[in-house]
């Protein structure tokens, strides 16, 4: 079962996304709160509040994409390294195999 | 394929796919993000007294200009690099001609041998045991995966759409027009679409099925084919 933040945002299934809602919560409580205890001022508190979930939600989403992308890009390059890695060994196309017969002609 | 009462897309088979599933969640963060604001303004004039006090409101003039610009071009960058990569010409391997009639679709092989076959809708009645119903087909389309694959599409009598939503597909098949799309499967597998121009009465009852395999596979299949 699926819960859908406003009817749309699944948040169990999009990466990232329930730790940017949860983040954002927790830093639209400290926002509010903090302004509240400074200020005394319970509606520009409230406004405070909306601005630091929507700026922490968005901020911590941006990052957790970009590590995320950057993940999936080293994940890529694994896979087709593992991949050459299988077809290449042994063969003279092997690096290894390259770097191991200049060591020896080295010596 | 989708499953009864799928909302959401299809699992990706293509690095464009990908790209679509990921900047519509990225689509997704900034709806939520407008629209919690929104909800938030709507409370708020809700407890608010009517006033016609003011005149000057230089300040939120400029907030309500520069946000929407900015969510605009937080938007449009990932849009038009996907826009862009879907145009890439990536030097096909293979290319594959889609021709949609009334109420099948036609295609041709014709790179090395000349290898055409149609490929008809399977009859609930015909359709074996296992088989999902409406999206099987006689002879489907075999592609080598991790192989670009161009696909030129057109139309004998009426508008038809070749689209196959996991590889991110759709593209309009015009009469008297060539359009051209291509992707790359990213594994093997069986990839259904189905027709997405209205083209008549049967428009439901011609689908498309994609057969990603390795290439020693396709060519087994080819070979089998032509023969």
């Amino acid at each position: 079962q699926s819960f859908k933040l406003l009817g749309f945002l699944d948040v169990q299934s999009v990466p990232c996304a329930r730790e940017s809602v949860l983040y954002g919560s927790l830093g639209s409580l400290v926002v509010g709160l903090g302004h509240f205890l400074a200020t005394s001022r319970v509606r520009r508190s409230c406004d405070f509040a909306v601005g630091g979930f929507i700026s922490t939600m968005l901020g911590y989403w941006f990052y957790c994409r970009y590590n995320l992308a950057q993940q999936r890009i080293r994940q890529r390059m694994l896979k087709e390294g593992m991949k050459n890695r299988i077809l290449f060994e042994g063969s003279y196309l092997d690096p290894e195999k390259n770097q191991t017969g200049n060591e020896r002609s080295d010596s | 394929m989708a499953n009864h009462s799928q909302f959401g897309f299809q699992d990706a088979s293509s690095p464009i796919m990908e790209e679509l599933v990921e900047f519509h969640d990225h689509a997704l963060m900034v709806a939520l993000a407008i629209c919690s604001l929104v909800l938030y303004l709507l409370a708020l004039m809700l407890m608010e007294k009517l006033s016609s006090n003011t005149v000057d409101a230089q300040e939120v003039e400029l907030i309500w200009t520069i946000l929407p610009a900015i969510v605009l071009i937080m938007l449009a960058l990932p849009s038009l690099q996907i826009l862009y990569m879907m145009d890439e010409i990536d030097e096909p391997d293979l290319t594959l001609k889609a021709i949609g009639h009334q109420w099948y679709w036609t295609y041709e092989y014709t790179d090395f041998k000349d290898l055409t076959f149609d490929s008809y809708m399977l009859p609930t009645a015909d359709l074996p045991l296992g088989h999902f119903r409406l999206l099987e087909v006689d002879h489907r389309i075999v592609i080598p995966m991790e192989s670009p694959i161009r696909v030129i599409v057109t139309a004998d009598d009426v508008l038809h759409s070749w689209a196959v939503p996991s590889l991110g597909v759709k593209t309009d098949a015009i009469p008297g027009r060539l359009n051209q799309t291509s992707f790359i499967t990213t594994r093997p597998g069986i990839f259904y679409g189905q027709c997405s121009e209205i083209c008549g009465a049967n428009h439901s009852f011609m689908p498309i099925v994609v057969e990603s395999a390795p290439l020693t596979h396709f060519e087994s299949w080819s070979s089998l084919l032509s023969s």
